[in-house]
């Protein structure tokens, strides 16, 4: 393992910061949406990275990334289910516009 | 495996991660995002694989690429302005000039308080009925004629932005320099400088951009430095992991947690009922039912109670009467 730990980690927090300017900074609900899904992308990044590098015998870090990515999927499908009836109702899949759902 | 080429392919693989996530959001074409997405989650596939976490990798091109990216996908395309062409071209920050290159701007045939309404109808690419559902979030303000000047010396100004040597402008710095440019005030959506058109905020961001950006700079900057000054982890570098690890992963998946496996499954199930039931078919007559109702080619119903009879009497002055019997012999003839 000539690449150390701290190169995985930095790449995982770059794509953090990434995904957090996404979210933060996007107008469009389906753009947040991507933002979520390279946020969910660092941390497995970051889960794996620390399996292998502390506890390569014990491969329940592996469970807990295969749980992130399935728990991802169903924010997706809800999160499109979503937009998709919003965008069919108000024509626009901009967060703005559904600032009235606060209520 | 050579260090050389662990390194390289390290190198490769965290780059392809990182651009793509950076291309991803700063590109103004949201189809790009999506293409730009898959490259970042190739690269952390390979980053996984080089991580030794094969069925990791494999399940990140599959999921990922193979569901969540054919979902996205699809509701990129029944979105509005999935090219981003009605965005290329505007005042944009250095990268995202260069992940948004080649798009070609699109403008509206006169730049007018209603022009983006007639450009919209000129081509029908991404949604019908489009410009009502914006004008209606988005109501036209007041001063029409003070912003036509307006607008077509921000179309001027639009068109020679992209010939501008902007390069040293950083991402902040062109913030003002675009809002200086523009001159008049936004409602609240017109922070950052998007192509105003109509009264209209086309940009793809909010305006808490720059407030965004720092945001994500200094988070990233603080966990980088962090990890940095972090003096060692309890690394155990000389173990390596069972060759067969796909084994070894569905076995703890079926003993070990095979109650938190159910449980995903059981939310999987839940999942995919929530989102049927959330994007079938509306049983309310929205306007896309209702133009296919008047689309059938049928006698129209009789109108009963006709409240628009007394005010033709009020314009027209004469015979306010032939047109209401026609109605009535038009409806017996139907009944």
């Amino acid at each position: 393992m000539t690449v150390p730990l701290t190169a995985y980690l930095v790449v995982g927090a770059l794509l953090f910061a990434i995904g957090l300017y996404t979210v933060v900074a996007q107008r469009s609900a389906v753009m947040i949406l991507m933002g979520v899904e390279v946020l969910l992308n660092a941390i497995g990044l970051n889960v794996v990275a620390f399996w292998r590098f502390t506890a390569p015998g014990d491969y329940s870090a592996q469970i807990l990334a295969i749980l992130v990515v399935t728990v991802g999927a169903v924010e997706m499908a809800i999160g499109l289910a979503l937009v998709l009836l919003l965008y069919r109702q108000r024509r626009t899949a901009e967060v703005d516009a559904y600032a009235d759902l606060k209520r | 495996m050579t260090a050389a080429f662990e390194l390289t392919a390290f190198a490769t693989c965290a780059f392809v991660a990182v651009a793509g996530a950076l291309g991803m959001t700063t590109t103004m074409s949201m189809f790009r995002s999506g293409i730009f997405l898959m490259a970042s989650f190739i690269g952390v596939a390979g980053l996984f694989i080089l991580l030794s976490a094969d069925l990791i990798g494999l399940l990140q091109v599959m999921m990922y690429i193979g569901g969540f990216l054919v979902m996205i996908l699809f509701m990129v395309l029944v979105m509005h302005d999935p090219g981003g062409a009605m965005m290329a071209g505007m005042d944009l920050a250095p990268l995202e000039r260069w992940s948004s290159l080649g798009l070609v701007p699109r403008r509206p045939a006169e730049a007018g308080p209603d022009g983006h309404r007639q450009g919209e109808a000129g081509d029908r690419t991404a949604a019908t009925g489009h410009g009502e559902g914006h004008s209606g979030t988005h109501p036209p303000r007041p001063g029409g004629e003070a912003r036509g000047d307006h607008a077509e010396a921000h179309d001027g100004a639009a068109k020679a932005m992209p010939h501008e040597a902007q390069g040293g402008h950083g991402e902040r710095a062109a913030h003002p320099h675009g809002q200086a440019a523009h001159g008049h005030d936004h409602a609240p959506g017109g922070g950052h400088g998007g192509m105003d058109m109509g009264g209209m905020d086309m940009s793809m961001v909010t305006p808490v951009r720059p407030v965004a950006a720092w945001l994500a700079l200094g988070v990233g900057a603080v966990l980088v430095g962090m990890l940095v000054l972090r003096p060692a982890w309890p690394v155990m570098p000389d173990a390596v992991p069972d060759a067969d690890s796909a084994r070894r992963v569905g076995h703890l998946l079926m003993e070990k947690y095979m109650v938190a496996f159910e449980g995903a499954g059981f939310l999987i199930l839940i999942g995919i009922f929530g989102a049927l039931l959330l994007a079938r078919p509306s049983t309310y007559p929205d306007d896309a039912s209702r133009a296919a109702k008047v689309a059938v080619d049928a006698e129209p119903e009789p109108i009963r109670n006709d409240r628009l009879a007394p005010r033709a009497t009020l314009n027209g002055v004469a015979e306010p009467a032939p047109d209401h019997g026609a109605h009535r012999r038009h409806g017996g003839h139907i009944g």
